[in-house]
């Protein structure tokens, strides 16, 4: 049996690329469930800890969060093993480097802010995952946003995701070959609007409980949404 | 030489080594009565010159054409590649582009997969080597057909055409961050891509050119553009999704032994 199109997608550096690609596309998609998750702690504790509960029950859970874990795993050891290639290639830097009118903020800030999102997710997963459960889900969540430390972490780790899904998200399409001049620049500017979107909806939530709108306000704005 | 009081004189920064193995060092000259008409190589020959004269080696510097065509001269002035004017090469650059005083820093093309010969001059022979590893096509072609015998589409045969301009300087790679060879290498399978003559060898042609590029020691491609910006030749990073393409269509859907 012929498995060169298997070991092709990392023994070639346009395979490891597609597979970068694909795994981060995958993880812009779970971004968006996750958001859509966290928007009901807006609705309150019965709703969102009753969605967890059957988010919990789900027998498949165990599967998915592998998947997921795996899926993390490979966009990682895709990026620093190209970022390491790309390193060999260039043993002496220029004197004098411009910027030539290709790169932008998002770009050219990929290696720094793939860390700082790292750094967040495993803050994120010791303070959140890894830990007892017992005092409920949304009061897990409420009371870490009413801390001023963990917001500015937070709030932090996405500006970082804000930058890497800004260049992440439309250089995916370029790597699968999606490259059309009617729909390239629609690509791009998707690209933004998701990433703007994604973002905003998670550093809108801290900031709701950390500025105590969820109080003064909540029942006004529940009125509203119905 | 002539007295114009048009002339000026510049501080030319340029990078030394002696051989491959020697480590190098900036090493900062005066050049005197420049004149605004001289293109940049030209004043690199007067310099050349007066190092000549007062016994010193001259600077290596790589050029053939000097008229934009050949893909010889590449050098990166004051960190723009090929020099601050965008899409042309560095002999197109002329000293009119700079001031009396003005610092100017001259740096060969800085690959790991094209090592300092000397001075300014790297060895771009990796460039050639993945051009032997598929960039042609194989069967005899015969010779000129009777017209309209292959039909080419307008669009397609433009496109061949806009890929094929390619001169293979390596700017791409001296501009890309990650030292990336891919516009290069799309541009080159794209161009017999879009050809009748060229498709019937596609696949095995895009994984043996993709295999050579790697084995070169060539980076990955991040699409962060800059080859595309500082292409003398205009060429677009649509070759660069043409070629993955090229790389899904052969490696998942290709029937023959590869």
């Amino acid at each position: 049996m012929n498995l060169d199109f298997l070991t092709r997608l990392y023994a070639t550096s346009i395979g490891r690329k597609l597979v970068m690609s694909v795994t981060g596309l995958f993880l812009s998609a779970f971004i968006m469930f996750h958001l859509s998750a966290n928007l009901l702690l807006l609705k309150g504790a019965k709703i969102f800890n009753g969605f967890v509960g059957i988010m919990e029950k789900n027998p498949a859970l165990p599967l998915l969060e592998t998947g997921l874990f795996l899926i993390f795993i490979l966009h990682i050891l895709m990026g620093a093993w190209v970022r390491w290639e790309d390193w060999k290639n260039r043993p002496h830097g220029y004197e004098r480097r411009k910027w030539q009118g290709g790169r932008t903020v998002g770009s050219a800030t990929m290696l720094y802010t793939a860390p700082i999102i790292l750094l967040f997710l495993l803050y994120h997963l010791f303070t959140f995952r890894f830990v007892d459960h017992s005092m409920g889900y949304y009061e897990m969540a409420v009371s870490a946003f009413r801390s001023q430390t963990y917001v500015i972490i937070y709030i932090a780790g996405f500006a970082a995701l804000l930058l890497h899904l800004s260049h992440g998200v439309q250089s995916a399409f370029q790597t699968l070959g999606i490259n059309h001049p009617k729909y390239t620049p629609w690509i791009k500017i998707a690209g933004w609007f998701f990433a703007i979107i994604s973002v905003t909806g998670f550093t809108v939530i801290p900031l709701y409980f950390f500025f105590g709108i969820d109080a003064k306000t909540s029942h006004f704005i529940i009125e509203i949404m119905h | 030489m002539s007295e114009d009081k048009n002339n000026f004189s510049v501080t030319i920064r340029v990078w030394r080594q002696n051989s491959p193995e020697d480590e190098g060092r900036m090493v900062a000259y005066k050049v005197e009565d420049v004149s605004p008409d001289m293109s940049f190589l030209e004043m690199l020959d007067v310099l050349n010159e007066n190092l000549i004269k007062k016994g010193e080696t001259p600077i290596t510097v790589e050029s053939d054409c000097r008229e934009g065509i050949c893909g010889c001269c590449g050098l990166v002035v004051n960190g723009d590649v090929h020099g601050p004017d965008k899409h042309s090469t560095v002999c197109q650059l002329h000293m009119r582009r700079f001031k009396d005083g003005d610092v100017i820093t001259v740096e060969p093309w800085r690959v790991g997969s094209f090592p300092v010969i000397r001075d300014l001059a790297v060895n771009r022979t990796a460039l050639d080597r993945i051009i032997q590893a598929g960039g042609y096509i194989s069967a005899r072609t015969g010779s000129s057909p009777d017209a309209n015998i292959t039909l080419v589409k307008q669009n397609d045969a433009e496109e061949a055409m806009d890929s094929a301009a390619c001169i293979g300087c390596g700017a791409c790679v001296a501009a890309c961050p990650n030292g990336a060879a891919m516009l290069f290498v799309g541009a080159k399978i794209s161009h017999m891509a879009l050809l009748p003559q060229g498709k019937t060898e596609r696949m095995e042609r895009a994984l043996n050119m993709i295999e050579a590029m790697d084995k070169e020691g060539f980076g990955n491609c991040s699409n962060e553009y800059e080859c595309e910006a500082v292409c003398p030749k205009e060429i677009k990073v649509s070759n660069i999704a043409r070629m993955n393409r090229e790389f899904l269509l052969a490696n998942f859907f290709s029937k023959e032994g590869k």
